[in-house]
């Protein structure tokens, strides 16, 4: 059941980025859309370590997620001095500057992708196997999460979130929070690109465009922004519907533009029905004065 | 009269449960012989993809209309990649763990190289049809192509610029991407080799809508031949520019450029373009020009990128051959049969695009077609074997 286990796997690496991409943008309120250059990062760079230093998948994988965490300095840098409509224009650029380099670098492939990563896994196990690491690491980013979110720390998070100034005149760092937060956020992103490295074995620059910024965010949103389970939600809804659709055996003129506009009418249903997502985010805990 | 919120809730939730749940599979015979069939039937690409899937649909209602193979059906499962290779990994994943096909036809380059590595796994064998980057043929064991790769329309249509119409400087204009990159060097190559010497070589990106800097080159160097290897969304725009600047040298470009389309965007500007392509036309086989007739009556209009719909004919009709060369040997319906049956058959004697020959080189051969516009239409110039 090779399909069922690669919609698996695609769910948790789905669950992994959209988690990882609502940390940034919903709880944090950092508006930036540049998630996938950090899935791609950690992609490219596991299956080229793979490919010319025979890396192990684990450290690669890790090694991936390192370097994606590195290069979310040149995103939380910037949104120290910018924020809102201006942070979005800088992560745009940032994401398509970056992939212009992957495009155009003999390494990477350029256009036509890289392809050859070896496998770390042959025969019938492969695809259970994978299933289970992508599942395993879709649930652990999803509790690391709730575990950041629902702490004190997650507190100071949505704090800057909702007045900085205030925040900054209460005596915290706010600097340190947004690095913080790029840096685990992206680095999640970059674990997602090794595990769909090495499962897909081939990857295209074209995947981690606008487009796949516009994917991660409906998920988000749809799922329900700054919940700790709506972009789970989200991941699994927009995967699983294009592909049970395709079971319907609809005629090709009906399935193709319904494919094409069931996205379209999702996000237009939920911006007026439900503007909060599936799953409304929770209300923080009020907090507990000693009784004296 | 109103709608209530409940209400529309309740029919969005109706209609997201419909779109969930699997209708009864319909019913399929047992004993069909089944292929699949991936191509972009949504996205940018789409109006190529479906006029392709067209063309198979029709070669799989007249084989079937003609008895099948050995009396059995021929049954192709079709499904869309939007030509992107994430969508086509679904796709093919699908075809091969779900629909349990031996074989499956896809097309377009991205994603011919994404779902190679399930191919090679897997042993399914994975037939490109149209995909013409020239490392499709290095992709593994299990993938083949049935249509020639860039280097042999390429190299012709460079040769003949050089040998024929005496053309000793050359520009090369093209697309950076998949496409462009590739065939540019083997234009490059072949042009060089035959004596000329190429003087431009430029790439555009592939979002480009303004060339000014890249023709100004051209118009430095004075290069007496110009070819353009990008994508008919781009290549009427670059011939544009280039004779808005007052350049006047001749051009040419792949099978890509011979479509309709370019003459009705380029008017006069057009005249002069050498085209190629790697199928027969209506003069060279009067099964294509039935073929035409046929889009012409069902659908009123001739197919987009004509060449490629009728690779896209032939394809199961292979399939048709490999599938009566298994049943004949008596082997079980696999992938690793099915590989030996394409190499078992060899020659397949095609009704639109005339023989291919396949070899261990994961190549085919065929004869190119170069065609010239003349006032307004393509005419045939030369056939290059």
């Amino acid at each position: 059941m090779e399909y069922v286990y690669s919609i698996l796997i695609l769910v948790g690496i789905y669950v992994v980025l959209a988690s990882s991409f609502n940390l940034i943008i919903g709880t944090a309120g950092l508006v930036s859309i540049a998630h996938p250059i950090f899935f791609a990062l950690g992609a490219y760079t596991s299956g080229l370590l793979a490919i010319h230093f025979g890396l192990n998948p684990i450290a690669g994988t890790l090694a991936g997620a390192a370097v994606a965490g590195v290069f979310s300095l040149m995103i939380s840098l910037p949104s120290l001095r910018v924020s809102g409509d201006y942070l979005l224009i800088t992560s745009i650029g940032f994401q398509l500057g970056l992939l212009q380099v992957i495009k155009n670098l003999e390494l990477t492939g350029s256009q036509g992708g890289l392809s050859n990563i070896p496998t770390p896994i042959a025969g019938p196990e492969r695809g259970w196997i994978f299933s289970l690491v992508a599942l395993a690491a879709g649930a652990a980013t999803v509790l690391l999460i709730r575990w950041i979110v629902r702490g004190p720390y997650g507190r100071a998070i949505s704090a800057m979130r909702d007045d900085e100034l205030a925040f900054v005149a209460l005596g915290r760092d706010a600097t340190r929070i947004k690095i913080v937060i790029f840096a685990v956020g992206s680095a999640l992103a970059g674990i997602a690109g090794g595990i769909y490295a090495f499962y897909f074995q081939y990857l295209s620059p074209e995947q981690f465009e606008i487009l796949a910024s516009g994917t991660m965010l409906t998920m988000v949103v749809v799922g329900g922004m700054g919940s700790t389970w709506g972009p789970v939600v989200g991941a699994v809804l927009l995967l699983a519907l294009p592909q049970a659709i395709t079971f319907l055996r609809l005629p090709l003129s009906y399935m193709a533009p319904l494919q094409g506009m069931i996205f379209t009418l999702l996000v237009i249903l939920f911006l007026f029905l439900r503007p909060q997502g599936l799953v409304a985010p929770e209300a923080p805990a009020p907090l507990r004065h000693k009784k004296q | 009269m109103s709608f209530k919120r409940r209400d529309v809730l309740k029919a969005a939730a109706a209609g997201a449960l419909a779109a969930g749940l699997p209708l009864p599979l319909r019913a399929q015979g047992a004993g069909n012989l089944r292929f699949g069939l991936a191509m972009p039937l949504t996205g940018s690409q789409s109006a190529y993809g479906k006029d392709q899937v067209t063309g198979a649909q029709w070669a799989v209602e007249d084989i079937n209309a003609k008895g099948g193979v050995q009396g059995r059906k021929l049954e192709m499962i079709v499904l869309d990649t939007q030509a992107d290779p994430q969508v086509g990994i679904n796709a093919v994943n699908r075809l091969i763990s779900v629909e349990k096909v031996p074989v499956f036809i896809t097309a377009w380059s991205a994603v011919v190289k994404a779902v190679a590595p399930i191919a090679n796994r897997e042993k399914v064998l994975e037939l490109s049809v149209g995909a013409s980057s020239p490392d499709v043929a290095t992709l593994g064991d299990y993938v083949y192509t049935t249509f020639p790769l860039a280097d042999v329309d390429v190299t012709a249509v460079a040769r003949y610029a050089y040998q024929k119409l005496g053309k000793k400087t050359a520009a090369v204009l093209y697309i950076n991407n998949d496409t462009g990159v590739d065939a540019a060097k083997v234009y490059r190559e072949a042009f060089e080799k035959a004596g000329g010497k190429v003087t431009v070589y430029e790439a555009y990106d592939p979002k480009a809508t303004d060339y000014s800097g890249m023709l100004l080159k051209l118009r430095a160097s004075n290069a007496e031949m110009v070819h353009i290897h990008g994508l008919i969304t781009d290549i009427p725009q670059v011939i544009a520019q280039m004779r808005q600047l007052g350049l006047k040298q001749r051009v040419s470009t792949y099978s890509a450029g011979y479509n309709p389309i370019i003459v009705k965007q380029l008017g006069a500007a057009a005249e002069g373009l050498i085209v190629t392509s790697l199928a027969p036309g209506a003069n060279d086989r009067p099964q294509v020009k039935a073929y035409i007739e046929r889009w012409r009556s069902k659908e009123g209009r001739v197919p987009n990128g004509l060449p490629y719909t009728q690779y896209l004919y032939d394809a199961p009709v292979m399939v048709a051959q490999m599938y009566d060369w298994l049943l004949k040997q008596k082997l079980a319906v696999n992938g690793e049969n099915m590989r030996k049956a394409l190499l078992g058959v060899k020659r397949f004697e095609l009704p639109m695009t005339g023989v291919t020959e396949v070899d261990a080189t994961h190549r085919v051969k065929k004869p190119v077609y170069l065609l010239t516009v003349e006032k307004g239409n393509f005419v045939p110039l030369a056939t290059v074997s």
